[in-house]
């Protein structure tokens, strides 16, 4: 489902990732640990090409990313593909829960605004939130915004999910409310690159895990060969 | 000094400045300069404006630091005889008289003897004999003063006036005309107008017809001159040493034949001034109607031309707010081509005067074969002036949207265009409102400039009703009624965005 081979990103000069190969096969999650400026999130945005990288290639979803040449239009087929949920939510905040939901399938698929409400609210309510269907992101906690943001990415029905550190702006209750979404998500057999730092959560799901040091891959391996000694 | 003290006396000092402001809006009021004092200063100052053209005032062509005409040399001929020298002072045709007592001693500038100059104002004995004369082009339809009966080819006769001049009065006093009166500041501009097909014809004073005659060769009087009358000289109601002073400086020129020399010297025909000026009747002063009669009769007019301060504002403002998101979105994210050339438009229409646009778009364009009519040409003027102003403004909302919008949108899977649609640009909005609004009010204001270009909206008819009926300080309460009332509520719109964009944030986490 996803090949990275001999990925290269350089900002500023500094070589962000390195030489970074690896493979997530199709249904399975793997989860990119490692310490903070190690390069997880520079990968992960390089899989949906939210970055550019200078050398090598990436493989997802069947489309092919080359170092160097990101067309607009390639990269928007991608990412109709590969969902995303970040860190901070971004949930749109002149729209209400179910409108952030619908508006992509709506515009960039062509779905009929009733279709596309109706599966929304259905995708609300697997993320436990179809009473706040139209409440505005700004009335919502931190994890009900979180969910509603990952509800926003499976509209679009995506081969594949990226999430990027999606529990770090939440406190441990919020955080249990989203993991246990994403941990359902992975028994549905959905294939996801996750970026954490919750080592509980990649035993709990992680099929593999791919540590990331200084920009190269340090280490890949089932969570509990490679977590095994760590803490939380 | 507690804030609330500080606000009263503001409050004070805001009402002292009203007053202070009508009492020098009301004429004769001033500290008019009486003959001693013009003496004492050894200056005769006169008001002209020099834009009203020749031959009464107007600048050497040969040398534009020199101004000339055959009312500059009267002046001088007029300061000496009181042993004094002549001094010129500038202001806008119409408004001249409002200079008396304050910047000027005298306006010597083609104001016609008419009945409500002579109440409101000292006029002076007749100094020159004027009569109408109608200019059209050699190729119109229109080829003589019956024909204005009835309407032209292109519906009623567009005929361009001086505003506030006799020629005015004449023509909206004429209802059995099929004409269309359009008032300018200047008569050259008319009859640019007239020769770029913008006007059917103009009516204005004879001796300003033959004196542009050589310059517009494609121009024709139309019919003979008719209702004439004389130029006078007007001082402040409240010097009469220096009225009669001047009129006596007058009568020595005139009974000493070195008046009828000047004229000769301009070519305009000296021994026939003279006689006009011997038979010339004096004109009565008109009455001062009362206080609700004048309301009466001005307020209907005044509600019309509100109505037009309405319609530019209402039909420039959204196209300003079109155009400058649209170069908004150009400069952030439009072609790297494209920049600098949105850049430039931003900085040339912020750069130059609303009032410099207008005319380019209103007087220039005619030349290259477009001629706007001068509403449309005020409604586009305003949408392009404000719509650098507002592309800033949205260019500064966009910017304020977090970054991670985008980013979302796009991992979404749509396109930048469709970010910035449906995401960037809804969220930029919100933000921009409370400015966009406050501007909305200032263009509200700024529509009195299109008066510039011969469109009469609240603040020009103010200005002509004023001067016709002398009631300059009860009309100028009236007219800031109407503009308050236009005003106020989209303040209270603009502070209820403001209220509600606040209620949003205080209700947002973090």
């Amino acid at each position: 489902m996803i090949e990275v081979d001999s990925l290269a990103a350089i900002r500023s000069g500094n070589r962000i990732l390195d030489a970074v190969t690896l493979t997530v096969a199709e249904g399975t999650v793997t989860t990119l640990v490692g310490p903070s400026g190690g390069g997880k999130s520079t990968l992960l945005r390089c899989l949906n090409g939210l970055e550019t990288f200078a050398e090598g290639r990436v493989t997802i979803a069947g489309h092919k990313l080359v170092a160097g040449e990101h067309p607009p239009r390639a990269l928007e087929r991608v990412r109709r593909d590969v969902g995303m949920v970040f860190q901070g939510f971004n949930l749109f905040p002149h729209l209400s829960a179910i409108d952030n939901v619908t508006l992509a399938p709506r515009i960039v698929r062509g779905v009929p605004p009733a279709e596309a409400r109706s599966r929304g609210l259905d995708l609300l309510e697997r993320v436990g939130l179809s009473r706040f269907a139209e409440a505005r992101p700004a009335t919502l906690s931190g994890g009900q915004q979180q969910r509603v943001a990952i509800a926003r990415s499976l509209a679009m029905e995506p081969r594949v999910m990226l999430f990027d550190e999606p529990t770090s702006a939440l406190d441990p209750q919020m955080s249990a409310e989203v993991l246990d979404v994403i941990v359902e998500l992975a028994r549905g057999g959905q294939t996801m690159v996750v970026v954490t730092h919750d080592h509980d959560f990649a035993r709990r799901a992680a099929t593999q895990v791919v540590e990331l040091v200084a920009g190269k891959v340090h280490r890949t391996g089932p969570a509990a060969e490679i977590l095994a000694g760590a803490g939380h | 000094m507690t804030a609330a003290r500080l606000g009263e006396r503001r409050h004070w000092r805001g009402w002292l400045a009203a007053v202070a402001w009508l009492l020098a809006a009301v004429p004769g009021t001033g500290l008019a300069a009486e003959l001693d004092e013009v003496l004492a200063r050894g200056e005769l100052v006169w008001a002209a404006d020099q834009e009203g053209g020749g031959p009464h005032v107007y600048v050497d062509p040969e040398n534009p630091t020199r101004l000339t005409g055959f009312e500059v040399e009267l002046a001088a001929m007029l300061a000496a005889e009181l042993g004094v020298k002549a001094r010129f002072q500038q202001g806008q045709w119409d408004r001249l008289p409002l200079l008396l007592g304050r910047a000027a001693d005298c306006v010597i500038n083609g104001f016609e003897s008419t009945p409500e100059r002579a109440r409101d104002w000292h006029c002076s004995r007749p100094y020159f004999a004027y009569a109408l004369q109608l200019v059209a082009r050699r190729d119109s339809a229109l080829d003589s003063l019956d024909a204005l009966a009835k309407e032209g080819p292109r519906g009623p006769w567009r005929v361009g006036v001086l505003t506030g001049s006799a020629a005015e009065i004449e023509m909206r006093r004429r209802s059995d005309l099929a004409v269309e009166v359009v008032g300018y500041d200047g008569t050259v501009d008319c009859l640019e107008q007239v020769r770029g097909r913008v006007l059917d014809a103009v009516l204005m004073d004879d001796c300003i017809v033959s004196f542009n005659a050589d310059r517009f060769g494609e121009l024709r009087g139309v019919g003979r001159p008719f209702a004439g009358g004389t130029y006078t000289i007007l001082t402040a109601p409240d010097t009469p040493r220096l009225s009669k002073a001047i009129d006596d400086a007058l009568g020595r020129l005139i009974t000493d034949g070195r008046l009828k020399a000047l004229y000769d010297r301009w070519d305009l025909a000296g021994r026939q001034q003279m006689l006009l000026l011997r038979d010339a009747t004096e004109v009565p002063p008109a009455r001062r109607g009362s206080l609700a009669d004048l309301i009466r009769g001005a307020l209907p007019l005044l509600l019309r031309s509100a109505g037009m301060t309405i319609l530019l504002s209402v039909a420039s403002f959204p196209l300003a707010i079109i155009i400058g998101l649209a170069v908004a979105v150009g400069r952030l994210h439009g072609p790297a081509w494209l920049r600098p050339l949105l850049a430039g438009y931003v900085e040339i229409l912020r750069g130059t005067p609303l009032m410099l646009q207008l005319y380019a778009l209103f007087f220039l364009l005619p030349k290259a074969g477009l001629a706007l009519p001068a509403i449309v040409a005020a409604i586009l003027g305003l949408a392009m002036n404000y719509s650098a102003y507002e592309s800033e403004i949205y260019r500064a909302g966009l910017k304020a949207v977090p970054v991670g919008q985008f980013e979302a949108a796009l991992a979404l899977g749509m396109t930048k265009w469709q970010s910035l649609r449906h995401v960037l640009v809804p969220q930029a909005v919100r933000i921009v409102m409370p400015p966009v609004t406050s501007d909305f009010i200032a263009l509200f204001k700024d529509t009195s400039v299109c008066s510039a270009i011969t469109v009469i909206e609240l603040t020009k008819r103010y200005s002509v009703l004023a001067l016709s009926t002398g009631r300059i300080a009860e009309l100028a309460i009236v007219t800031a009624l109407l503009y308050l009332a236009m005003s106020w509520p989209l303040s209270l719109l603009s502070r209820w965005f403001e209220r509600r964009l606040e209620r949003r944030s205080e209700r947002a986490p973090g």
